[in-house]
C-alpha cells in the first residue's frame, strides 16, 4: 500500500472503537479490544515502508548527525505526513489514535526517537494552526507539511523559563503591519533544518497582565536566517535530528503570520498537549517494543555456559517484566487516544499514559542492553541508541515530575506544589 | 571493653536470646515475658553505659542490639539497659537536678513513637518490659520521669509499650552537644536492632532457599530466587555498614557528625531492612504469611522500628537542609 489516501475510509476516526461496549450473544457488553481493520493497515503499511531503513542506516545518521532525509522522503510519499491536517488541507483528517499508531511504529521500526522525531512536528504540531489559524495562513502552509517539503519547528520553551512557559520574555512588538521579535528560546528539535517556526511570544510582560497566560501570541512565521541564529546543542542521544538554542534579533514577522487572536496564543497550545503526550508515550512505547524485540532474539541466539541465554530466569524475567509493563502502558495510551477522538476530557488519562509508556520504554531499553552485555555498550548493537533515546522521553516533552504534579493536583485535587 | 570480655558478653547474650526466643506469636504470654525479663535483666548489661567513661563503646552496644535483634525477642535490652542509662550517664555530665526514682526507667517517647517536637502530646513508655518507670527527653532538653500506664498498642507484637503519665518530674537538662549524643545515640541503637533482624531473617530465608524444594530442586537453585536474596543482602549489608559507621562515629567523632551519621543510618535502615525482609518473606512464600510462623514478627518489628524516633521524612528532609541549620 502506498498511503492512506488510497484506502483509507474517510470516517475512519470515528469509527474506532478499542473500548466500544458491544452486545455479545444474550446481550452481555463485552470491551472490543481489537484495531479495526484500516488501523491494523496503517501499522503494516508503516512497517512494510520503513523497512529498507535498516539498524546501519539510522546507526550512520545518527553518528553523522545528520538528517534522515530518504526516510522522510519516503514517509512523504507515501502520504502520511498529512495524516491528521483535513482532507481540505491536504491531509486525511484522521484521528489521533491514528496518529499514535503511525509513531509507535516508525520508533518501533528500528528507527527509533531519530526517525520520531523527523516527523513528530508534521504530525501533530500544526494543531493549533488547524483549530485557530486563519483560511490563509492554512492555505499557505499546510499542504506544503502534508507533502512533506514544508519542515517546521516548535518554538516555546526559553533558557528561563524551563515548563514554567508562561515566563517567557521573547517578545514580538507590534510595528504596523508585521511584528518585531527578538528573544532566545532552547532545546527547538529541528531548528536547523526548519523553514519556518511556531513561535510563542509574549506580547504583554507578565506584569502588565491580569493572569499570567494573557499576552502570550502564537506565530507560524519564517526562521529568517538574517535574523536568527541557530546554534545545535551537543547531546547524548537523538543525534540524526538536532537540538537548538535558538537566538532572535529583530525578526520581521507579518501578522498575517499570527496564528489567531493576539494575547490567545498560550490557550491555543493548551490545546495540544494532551496530544502531545500522546504522540510521545506512542514513541516511547515503540522504542521499547524494538528493544524488547531485539533483547529476546538476543536471549534466543547468544550461547553461553551450553545454552542460550535468555534460558536463565536472570535474563527471562526482567524481559518478561518489561513486556508486561509496556503492555500496560499501551492499554492506557489507547484509551487516551479513544477519549480525546471522542472528544472528552482525557488529561489524566493523556498524562499518565505519557508516564508509564516513558517509564516501560526506557525499562526495557536498559534491559535489552543489560541483556546484550558488553555487546549493548558497542554501536554495532542498536540497543545503546536506543537506550539513549529512550532516556530523553523521561524528560521531554514533560518530565515525569511534572506529570505527577499534574496528575496530584488535578486528578486527586491535592494542593498545587509549584 | 578488652575483646576477649566482649566476645564473653555477646556470647552471653547471643545464649540468652536463642533459649528465650520466641518461636510463634502464640508463644508470647505475660509470664514467658517476665521470665525472659528476669533473665536478661540477670546479665547486668545496664552497667555498659552507665558510669563516665562508659564500660562499653557505642560501637559495643551496638553490636549487642544488633544481636537482641537477631531474635524475636520481647526483652527489653534497649530501652532499660541500653538507652535510659546512657541519659543518666549524659546527664551526670550536665545539669542533673534530682534523683531518678525508679530502679530501672526505660525511655518514653512521642504517642506516634517519634523524638518529640515542642508541641508533643500523649507520650508513651517504649520498650518497657521490666521497666518501672520512664524517661522523657524534652524538644529543648529538659529531662522528666513518668510513672507508667496501661499498655498501649503497637502493631509490634514484641516490643512493650504503655501509656505514660502526663506530668513527670524534673530530673535535669541536658546540653545542646548531649541532646545531639542522645539522639544519635538512640538512632543507633534502635537501628542496629533493626539491621539485627533484616540480616537474621534473611539468613533464614536463605537457609529455606537450600531445604525447600520445588520442580525436584532447591527452590535456591531457580536464578529469580537467587537474585531476590543477593539484593535482599546487599540491602543489610548496607544498613550494617551505615549504622555501625554511625556507632564508631559517636565513639570518634564530634556529636555534630555522629547525629548527622546516625541519621543516614537510620534513613538507610527504615527503607532497607524492610525491603531486605519482604525479599525473605517472598522467599519463604505462602508459609510466611501464618500467624504460627515469625516472619511476621521479623515483618512488624522491621516496620514500626522504621517509624520509630524518626521516620524517613523526617530524616531526610533534615539531612537536606544546609549543615549549619540541622
Amino acid at each position: 500500500m502506498k498511503g492512506p489516501t488510497r484506502t483509507l475510509d474517510p470516517d475512519f476516526g470515528l469509527t474506532f472503537s478499542m473500548f466500544y461496549i458491544s452486545a455479545v450473544g444474550k446481550g452481555v457488553p463485552a470491551v472490543d479490544f481489537e484495531l479495526t481493520e484500516d488501523q491494523e493497515t496503517i501499522r503494516k503499511a508503516v512497517a512494510g515502508l520503513l523497512r529498507d531503513f535498516d539498524d546501519r542506516y539510522w546507526m550512520e545518521k545518527d553518528r553523522d548527525h545528520a538528517f534522515p532525509e530518504e526516510f522522510y522522503a519516503a514517509v512523504a510519499d507515501g502520504g502520511w505526513l498529512g495524516i491528521t491536517i483535513p482532507e481540505e488541507h491536504g491531509g486525511h483528517g484522521l484521528g489521533i489514535t491514528e496518529a499514535t499508531l503511525l509513531l509507535e511504529e516508525v520508533a518501533r521500526s528500528g528507527g527509533g526517537m531519530n526517525a520520531a522525531s523527523a516527523i513528530h512536528m508534521s504530525i501533530f504540531g500544526m494543531h493549533p494552526v488547524v483549530v485557530h489559524g486563519s483560511d490563509e495562513l492554512k492555505r499557505r502552509t499546510l499542504p506544503r507539511i502534508a507533502r512533506g517539503d514544508l519542515h517546521v519547528c516548535f518554538g516555546v520553551t526559553e533558557p528561563g523559563a524551563g515548563l514554567d512557559t508562561t515566563s517567557i520574555t521573547t517578545y514580538a512588538r507590534r510595528a504596523g503591519d508585521h511584528y518585531v521579535v527578538s528573544g532566545r528560546k532552547v532545546w527547538i528539535s529541528k531548528a536547523l533544518e526548519s523553514e519556518k517556526i511556531l513561535l510563542l511570544t509574549r506580547t504583554a510582560r507578565r506584569d502588565e497582565v491580569e493572569k499570567p497566560t494573557d499576552g502570550m501570541t502564537l506565530f507560524l512565521t519564517d526562521l529568517d536566517r538574517d535574523r536568527v541564529d541557530i546554534r545545535p546543542i551537543p547531546k547524548m542521544g537523538r543525534n540524526a535530528v538536532s537540538s537548538n538554542e535558538v537566538f532572535i534579533d529583530d525578526l520581521r514577522v507579518p501578522v498575517e503570520d499570527r496564528v489567531g487572536e493576539e494575547g490567545q496564543g498560550f490557550r491555543y497550545l493548551l490545546d495540544g498537549l494532551n496530544p502531545e503526550r500522546m504522540l510521545i508515550a506512542a514513541e516511547a512505547l515503540g522504542i521499547g517494543r524494538v528493544a524488547l524485540d531485539r533483547a529476546v532474539r538476543y536471549g534466543r541466539e547468544r550461547e553461553v555456559f551450553g545454552r542460550p541465554i535468555g534460558m536463565n530466569q536472570g535474563i527471562q524475567f526482567p524481559l518478561a517484566d518489561a513486556l508486561a509493563h509496556l503492555d500496560a502502558a499501551e492499554l492506557v495510551l489507547r484509551k487516551a487516544t479513544w477519549l480525546y477522538d471522542q472528544g472528552r476530557p482525557c488529561g489524566r488519562e493523556a498524562n499518565t499514559a505519557k508516564y508509564l509508556c516513558a517509564d516501560a520504554g526506557f525499562t526495557a531499553a536498559d534491559r535489552a542492553l543489560q541483556t546484550h552485555g558488553g555487546m549493548g555498550y558497542s554501536e554495532e548493537y542498536p540497543v545503546a541508541r536506543f537506550f539513549r533515546e529512550a532516556r530523553l522521553m523521561r524528560i521531554a516533552p514533560v518530565s515525569q515530575e511534572m506529570v505527577l504534579n499534574y496528575l496530584g493536583s488535578h486528578t486527586l485535587g491535592l494542593p498545587r506544589s509549584y | 571493653m578488652e575483646r576477649d570480655e566482649f566476645t564473653l558478653v555477646r556470647d552471653m547474650l547471643r545464649a540468652f536470646a536463642t533459649r528465650f526466643r520466641t518461636g510463634s506469636a502464640d508463644d508470647v504470654k505475660a509470664q514467658t515475658r517476665a521470665d525472659a525479663q528476669r533473665a536478661l535483666d540477670d546479665l547486668g548489661l545496664t552497667g555498659l553505659r552507665r558510669t563516665s567513661p562508659p564500660a562499653a563503646t557505642v560501637q559495643e552496644c551496638a553490636l549487642l542490639a544488633e544481636e537482641h535483634g537477631r531474635q524475636p525477642l520481647t526483652t527489653s535490652l534497649l530501652g532499660t539497659a541500653l538507652l535510659a542509662p546512657e541519659l543518666l550517664r549524659l546527664l551526670d555530665d550536665g545539669e542533673r537536678a534530682d534523683p531518678v526514682h525508679g530502679d530501672r526507667p526505660t525511655v518514653a517517647l512521642a504517642g506516634d513513637l517519634r523524638f518529640p517536637d515542642p508541641d508533643a502530646v500523649g507520650l508513651v513508655a517504649w520498650d518497657c518490659d521490666g521497666a518501672d518507670t520512664a524517661l522523657f527527653v524534652h524538644a529543648e532538653g529538659r529531662v522528666t520521669e513518668h510513672e507508667l500506664g496501661a499498655p498501649a498498642p503497637t502493631a509490634d507484637l514484641l516490643r512493650g509499650v504503655r501509656r505514660a503519665s502526663a506530668e513527670g518530674r524534673p530530673v535535669g537538662r541536658l546540653t545542646p552537644g548531649a541532646h545531639r549524643s542522645w539522639q544519635a545515640y538512640a538512632l543507633v541503637v534502635v537501628a542496629s536492632e533493626l539491621v539485627g533482624a533484616a540480616r537474621s531473617f534473611v539468613g533464614q530465608s536463605v537457609d529455606y532457599a537450600r531445604e525447600r524444594q520445588q520442580y525436584g530442586q532447591p527452590i535456591g537453585s531457580f536464578q529469580a530466587v537467587q537474585h531476590q536474596l543477593a539484593d535482599a543482602t546487599v540491602l543489610v549489608e548496607a544498613c550494617t555498614s551505615a549504622a555501625r559507621y554511625a556507632a564508631w562515629c559517636l565513639d570518634s567523632e564530634t556529636p555534630d557528625r555522629a547525629l548527622t551519621a546516625a541519621r543516614v543510618a537510620k534513613a538507610e535502615v527504615n527503607s532497607s531492612a524492610v525491603e531486605a525482609v519482604y525479599a525473605g518473606m517472598q522467599v519463604f512464600g505462602g508459609i510466611a504469611q501464618t500467624w504460627e510462623h515469625v516472619a511476621h514478627l521479623y515483618l512488624r518489628r522491621v516496620l514500626v522500628g522504621a517509624t520509630a524516633l524518626a521516620t524517613t521524612a523526617d530524616l531526610l528532609t533534615v539531612l537536606a537542609a544546609p549543615e549549619a541549620t540541622r
